[in-house]
């Protein structure tokens, strides 16, 4: 009887371990990651001093006329290491680009007459008008350090050395 | 093998606390309403998450939506760590972590720190992780056998899933940058990216001191490489095993400071090496 029961769970764990592993190991080899099968690809390219690099700073402007660093991570805490990568996809308009477009973005590309007619951060205010909300929802209405704009500062970091980290590009302002 | 296969009720159980415990924190301190607020117009529905249409995340996506999801959650992870209706309340656990994990990744990136995680809730599901150190255990519902290879064969599938990440994750760097992965430049070029912006989720600024050390950096990040290839060697050789997991603690750490990119889900499941049965006995020992 032991044996007997031994052995159906020796079968269910032979099936329990190639349903686990030959994705992974499919993910491995084209290194390609398909949620929830996995590849651990992380830093995998490394970094290259020649090439040029963007980032952003998440600012508000007070009511009393103060302008001050934003961090997403306490506005939106289940985006925990994700935040920027958010922030860089909505940059780029990655949600007009996906074979199954929402049907707000498929309204949007047929105003603007496609992809290539959008704006840079098309939904970047969208995404700006929801961490202020945010932000102003944590303090009391008659607070000073209510934000009444919140904007998104995007700068280059010059290639080829170690120096001039803060280029300016463009920023997206949104009135709260 | 058998050395390898063996384990007790116990450790399994206490692992399953461990795993669905890590989830219930996370849980239990993420804001889901804010979660709800972001434009769906934003979500680029990732893998399997795509089989989902815009109306359902339509709906999810409010503060209300994500508040009963929330609810939900915690409550199935809350069964599963302390071990009630375990075998029904883990597969539960196991299919809503995995939609929620999914919903996260369709706003950012595909970031690898929970994933590890995700897999052990996928062994636990179909393992007899309820039969000790559980409330089914206490109320009589379930009861510890006797086989070490039942409880023991989930526990070596585990740490090898997590050789697996470090390994496949060294021969992955290997082959797609190859001998570049060794440059110089390499670690300061990325470290200073990290630190530029603050939307991460720290504004740690010493990868900017960086540049002043680049000579022995090579040599890091090659010590770095060997450590990832050989950590498959802390599931045989146990002498080894606590420093090739003290490495991991240190690497993960230094990530933190030098990159802003910390992965503490990994680092917890580095308890899935801890003997839980010398735990037990040590515990016992001490209140004689």
């Amino acid at each position: 009887m032991k044996l007997q029961s031994e052995r159906r769970w020796i079968t269910q764990y032979t099936i329990l371990t190639l349903v686990i592993f030959l994705p992974l190991l499919w993910s491995f080899r084209y290194v390609r990651n398909l949620y929830p099968f996995t590849v651990w690809n992380v830093m995998m390219a490394g970094g290259d001093l020649q090439t040029g690099r963007s980032y952003c700073v998440l600012r508000g402007e007070t009511v009393a006329g103060e302008t001050i660093d934003i961090r997403p991570i306490e506005l939106t805490n289940a985006l925990y290491g994700r935040n920027w990568t958010m922030v860089n996809a909505t940059i780029t308009n990655q949600s007009f680009k996906l074979p199954s477009v929402h049907p707000a973005n498929v309204a949007l590309l047929e105003r603007v007459g496609g992809v290539e007619n959008l704006k840079q951060g098309e939904r970047i205010p969208d995404l700006l008008l929801t961490w202020g909300n945010l932000y102003n929802n944590h303090l009391p209405p008659t607070s000073s350090r209510r934000l009444r704009v919140i904007r998104l500062d995007m700068y280059q970091w010059s290639s080829g050395q170690y120096a001039d980290y803060a280029t300016f590009i463009t920023s997206w302002r949104t009135q709260l | 093998m058998n050395r390898f296969t063996s384990g007790s009720a116990l450790t399994l159980g206490v692992t399953r606390s461990v795993v669905s415990g890590t989830f219930l924190i996370a849980t239990l301190v993420t804001s889901f309403s804010a979660l709800g607020q972001l434009p769906v117009t934003i979500l680029r529905p990732t893998g399997l998450m795509k089989v989902l249409p815009w109306n359902f995340y339509d709906r999810l996506l409010t503060p209300s939506g994500m508040f009963a999801f929330k609810s939900v959650l915690l409550l199935s992870l809350l069964l599963s760590t302390f071990g009630l209706l375990t075998s029904f309340s883990t597969k539960v656990s196991l299919l809503l972590v995995i939609f929620y994990e999914g919903l996260v990744r369709s706003f950012g990136h595909y970031n690898h720190d929970e994933m590890l995680a995700v897999y052990y809730l996928v062994v636990l599901a179909f393992v007899p992780c309820g039969d000790d150190f559980s409330l089914d255990h206490w109320l009589g519902r379930k009861r510890a056998g006797q086989s070490s290879f039942i409880y023991g064969y989930p526990v070596l599938l585990m740490q090898s899933l997590m050789a697996w990440v470090y390994f496949s994750s060294a021969l992955v760097k290997m082959r797609v940058a190859g001998l570049k992965y060794l440059s110089a430049d390499n670690l300061p070029v990325l470290a200073i990216f990290h630190s530029l912006d603050n939307l991460h989720d720290t504004g740690f600024r010493l990868a900017f001191w960086l540049p002043q050390v680049r000579v022995v950096l090579p040599f890091v990040v090659g010590v770095v490489l060997v450590w990832e290839l050989f950590f498959p060697v802390a599931i045989v050789w146990r002498r080894a095993r606590w420093w090739i997991l003290g490495f991991g603690v240190l690497f993960h750490i230094a990530t933190l400071f030098l990159m802003n990119i910390f992965f503490p889900y990994q680092l917890a499941m580095y308890l899935i090496f801890v003997d839980w049965d010398k735990v037990g006995e040590w515990i016992n020992r001490r209140r004689t």
